[in-house]
């Protein structure tokens, strides 16, 4: 409970921090660029999007504070505007069109598939460029030159995780098991994919979101005798139940979750490491010191603690490549040029490390920005050091 | 066979705790006439109830879950004392009064506990296990305090004073109240048991879940389909529909796969409504 | 229900009329090219429209929490017709949003409303989730989990709808379309369904034949909701499951029930403020739930007749006071029930 008054506390000092950034800025005769955000900042998933709020502006006030974005040699105000869109795909249109109401041509977000789905027709139809996630299949695409991913989806980091599991656990076979809808399916099915081209048999289960007890789920897929099962983006309460009831239902077999962090609150629910015995999941970012670094920085700025979900530097990294590019194209209203110059821009981030563009084979377009990741372990009901893992490449 | 056999076991587990949530539902249907919405948020509360009282008074677990089921049962007799009460003979006001307390105590809970799960969980863990079946101890123990509620409002309803002044309430609210019965003083007491029972399952059944401020609303869902099934008000009928329910959702999600078990409930409603639109028991249904 | 009768034909006619002017003036470019104010405008207009349907019920005395549903039937026949069958003519993508969700409606409302209210409150609350799982489970026709993206822009008469004002346009148009049926709808049957309304068993014994027009109001609500569907995906250029989930459906009772629920006026006002205001506030997610419970519970136990109704008695009061008349006219309520009858046979 403790985290959601601090989340709230942070929203207050963030808002705080940007309304300081944006006063002087309407003074100063400079050019002024505006970053939209949108964002869940509200209701269950409020803390993926303060993350990303607070990734948003720490780049700005970052980018401000050394002059990063020079538009015709004159340092350029960057603030962020911030928009809810309650998790929907309703929220997320009309936070963009808010948006393009404001002349904010720029977006970081949004977090989820519905909210992209929802949000891309509006920002192509008012010609703005979005650095966003979401994991759905069509995320990305040709049709949408403008739209980009802050990190890959499950056709990016899949593969690399499963070759660890399956060099860890030595696994043959795997039952997916998701929710039914596009949170669910177009991840599980993409990671059942890559289990398969590993030589591990894959099948899908998927269950009706708003599921509370997992038992008969449980029991089909017992019914199955998978040496394996994978929780891919079953929501972690979810997830927690379904560990805690496989175990129950004498499960002995390696669990994995390919599909987002959440280990914290699946061992919580579950009933902590012992009961997870064999775990394995993505871990979007590897905080090492480096990276470490970012949150030290954060609070010397804010005079806070950095937002808690580890999505932050991932949102951080990505915001800071929008920025370069818009520096580099030297214009902040032609985002066509900024998009050229975003593709050709190295991925390289002073603290998060190097990678590529990658999304070529799945999407049909060089999109998604790939950084090293982590893989998480628990082995023998013991939380293992997270394993560093270099930047996804090929699709 | 063996399938069969554990599968049957889950179905009755499951049952067990619908019956539970559904018969407070029930109840506060076929006496007052209301249908609350709020149900689910009950549930939620106890639960929420219970770790707190685990978690922050240090108390253990079995004092804690009373303390739920014993303050879901004040919150539901002050509320049905103070709100609905006014309102008590239109339905579609007491409907909006419990919908707009159920808004509010699942946000409210939002806002103090945040989204996330904590961690809460039953005292007893350990599994039996049989050949070819399993039941976890926990499951046991709800089983055993579910049938126990069951068989007491039974008692309560058919063998009690008490009871025999609500089945009259229940029956024709005039005439009872001409007769010295008074509604001030059992339409409360008779909310706050209902409530008390959803708190109740709440504290117990979360920590063998999870608990979260949203897991209130299948709550309700499953409790609409109980009593759509089994008839509405009817206390037999929403035992044996909750028994039924959990049956066709074990079955169907074994053999069926998770998404066309809910579609396979759902079809059992429709068919039951076309069929034999009043439920299974009932006979007679209140002209709200 | 009995509600508090300011000779309804009359107050009635009067907030329908205003209701159609307000909602027609909406056509009228104002001061704003901001895509923000359109997409305001364009969600107060889709939210009040949806809220209508609950207020046609309403006339009823029954709550539907099924508007989500035929909200997903509309949008997704308008998407369905647009993708697969090239269809982008906004008169006949209109007819069809109405009439599709329509003609499921009555089917379903003939099986339902021969049983009480409280069984339809529950039948349709229970329907919004076997929507959702239909939408996933037909991926053929509904595009499953992903939804249906990329339908070409509604045209009229060959002229292309496609830019933020255009699409603005639609939207009123589907929602004047909504308030006429809803006026027209409610005016007609104004006496049957005050009857209804008043106390059902009298009407059956005076020879109504209840359970008929209930199943035609349903219909026709669940027409005005697949309006709103329209209208949603027409804004959203995309039919996707999320955009009708169960839990909206609370909001346009709330709108409804807020605004006032006896005049058309009601669903208007309330949808109109508590939409702006979320917007405004940031009352967003979870903050405007809390809102919404707590306005809802105010207005149910202080002021009956929601804000409208509210501010209507208390101008009455003030013109009742200046021009010293003696009483007003109680209407139609001449049947006189009071509210207990409905809820004893």
């Amino acid at each position: 409970m403790k985290i959601t008054r601090r989340d709230l506390l942070l929203a207050g000092a963030a808002i705080s921090a940007s309304s300081v950034v944006c006063g002087p800025s309407a003074l100063a005769a400079g050019p002024e660029l505006k970053l939209g955000v949108v964002g869940v900042l509200s209701g269950p998933a409020a803390q993926w999007g303060l993350a990303l709020k607070g990734a948003a502006e720490f780049a700005a006030a970052e980018a401000n504070r050394d002059g990063l974005v020079k538009i015709d040699g004159a340092p350029c105000q960057v603030s962020v505007v911030a928009i809810d869109s309650k998790y929907t795909a309703e929220g997320a249109a009309a936070a963009a069109n808010t948006l393009a109401g404001q002349g904010v041509k720029f977006i970081i977000g949004p977090i989820g598939s519905p909210e992209l789905t929802g949000l891309k027709p509006i920002a192509k139809r008012n010609s703005m460029l979005v650095m966003g996630n979401g994991y759905a299949k069509d995320a990305l695409g040709p049709q949408w030159p403008l739209v980009f991913h802050v990190g890959p989806g499950p056709s990016g980091w899949a593969d690399p995780i499963i070759k660890i599991a399956k060099q860890k656990f030595g696994i043959k076979s795997v039952v997916l098991v998701a929710p039914n809808d596009q949170g669910g399916t177009d991840i599980a099915s993409v990671d059942a994919d890559a289990y398969k081209k590993n030589g591990i048999a894959a099948t899908e289960e998927y269950y009706q979101r708003g599921t509370t007890n997992f038992a008969p789920i449980v029991t089909r897929i017992m019914n199955a005798k998978p040496e394996a099962v994978d929780l891919a983006s079953s929501p972690p309460g979810d997830a927690g139940i379904m560990v805690k009831q496989l175990r129950q239902a004498g499960f002995e077999g390696p669990i994995g979750r390919l599909g987002g962090p959440g280990y914290g609150e699946i061992s919580r629910v579950a009933g902590g490491d012992p009961v997870l015995k064999d775990f394995y999941w993505y871990e979007p970012v590897l905080v090492d010191e480096k990276v470490q670094l970012i949150a030290d920085e954060y609070k010397k700025l804010f005079g806070t603690e950095r937002p808690e979900n580890n999505l932050f530097f991932q949102w951080v990294s990505g915001t800071r490549m929008v920025l370069k590019a818009i520096a580099k194209a030297g214009t902040i209203t032609d985002t066509e040029k900024v998009a050229q110059a975003l593709r050709a821009l190295p991925v390289d981030d002073p603290n998060v490390g190097s990678g590529h563009w990658i999304g070529k084979e799945f999407f049909g377009i060089n999109h998604e920005l790939s950084f090293p990741f982590g893989v998480g372990l628990v082995t023998d009901g013991k939380l293992q050091p997270i394993v560093p893992v270099e930047a996804a490449t090929g699709k | 066979m063996e399938g069969i056999v554990a599968t049957g076991l889950i179905g009755i587990s499951l049952g067990a705790q619908y019956a539970l949530l559904a018969l407070g539902f029930t109840l506060i249907f076929g006496i007052l006439g209301v249908v609350n919405f709020a149900h689910g948020g009950f549930y939620v509360l106890g639960g929420y109830l219970a770790y707190s009282a685990v978690t922050y008074l240090g108390l253990p677990y079995a004092l804690a879950v009373i303390a739920a089921a014993l303050g879901t049962t004040a919150l539901g007799y002050l509320f049905e004392r103070f709100v609905l009460d006014h309102v008590i003979d239109d339905h579609l006001a007491t409907l909006m009064l419990t919908l707009g307390l159920y808004l509010m105590m699942s946000s409210g809970l939002l806002v103090i506990f945040g989204p996330q799960s904590p961690a809460f969980s039953f005292p007893l863990t350990g599994v039996l296990r049989g050949h070819g079946f399993y039941v976890p101890i926990e499951n046991l123990v709800v089983l055993a305090v579910c049938l126990v509620g069951i068989l007491s409002i039974y008692a309560l309803i058919y063998y009690t004073d008490f009871g025999r002044a609500l089945r009259a309430l229940a029956d024709d609210r005039s005439v009872a109240t001409a007769q010295g019965l008074r509604p001030k003083l059992l339409f409360p007491t008779a909310f706050a048991l209902a409530t008390g029972l959803a708190g109740l399952t709440g504290a117990l059944v979360t920590p063998i879940l999870s608990l979260a401020p949203h897991v209130g609303d299948p709550v309700l869902a499953t409790s609409f389909l109980i009593v759509i099934l089994g008839g509405l008000g009817s206390i037999g009928g929403a035992t044996v529909a909750a028994f039924l329910v959990g049956m066709v959702e074990a079955f169907s999600a074994v053999y069926l796969g998770g998404s066309k078990g809910a579609l396979a409930l759902f079809v059992l409603v429709l068919i039951m409504l076309v069929v034999r639109p009043s439920g299974l028991f009932g006979h007679r249904v209140r002209g709200a | 229900m009995a509600s508090i009768d300011l000779g309804a034909a009359r107050s009635g006619s009067i907030a329908e009329t205003a209701s159609v002017v307000i909602i027609a003036a909406a056509f009228i470019p104002w001061i704003s090219q901001n895509p923000a104010v359109y997409s305001l405008a364009n969600q107060i207009l889709i939210g009040v429209t949806a809220a209508l349907s609950v207020y046609i019920m309403l006339r009823m005395n029954l709550m539907t929490f099924a508007v989500p549903t035929f909200m997903a039937i509309g949008g997704y026949t308008a998407a369905i017709l647009g993708l697969r069958h090239g269809v982008t003519d906004v008169l006949l993508l209109g007819i069809a949003s109405f009439v599709v969700p329509a003609l499921f409606a009555l089917p379903l409302g003939a099986l339902v409303l021969r049983l009480t209210g409280v069984y339809f409150v529950l039948v349709t609350f229970v329907l919004t989730e076997i929507t959702q799982l239909v939408l996933f489970e037909m991926p053929g026709w509904t595009g499953g989990a992903n939804g249906l993206v990329g339908m070409p822009a509604v045209t009229f008469f060959g002229i292309e709808l496609g830019d933020n004002r255009a699409v603005l346009l639609v939207t009123t148009g589907l929602a004047l379309a909504g308030a006429l049926i809803t006026a027209a709808v409610t005016r007609r049957l104004r006496q049957h369904f005050a009857a209804i309304e008043e106390n059902e068993l009298l009407a059956q014994s005076l020879g109504l034949v209840v359970w008929h027009h209930k199943a035609f109001g349903f219909a026709i609500a669940g027409g005005v909701s697949g309006l709103a569907g329209f209208a949603l995906v027409n804004m959203l250029l995309t039919a996707h499951p999320t955009s009708f989930s169960p839990l909206s459906s609370v909001n346009y009772i709330a709108y409804t029930i807020i605004g006032g629920k006896s005049t058309m006026l009601g669903p208007l006002v309330g949808g109109a403020l508590l939409i702006w205001a979320g917007e405004i506030f940031a009352l967003r997610g979870e903050f405007s739930q809390l809102l919404f419970g707590f306005l809802i519970v105010v207005v149910v136990l202080a002021a009956r007749e929601g804000i409208v109704g509210t501010v209507s008695r208390f101008l009455l009061f003030l013109s009742s006071r200046v021009l010293r008349r003696s009483t007003i006219n109680p209407g139609s309520g001449a049947l006189g029930a009071p509210a207990a009858t409905e809820s004893q046979p």
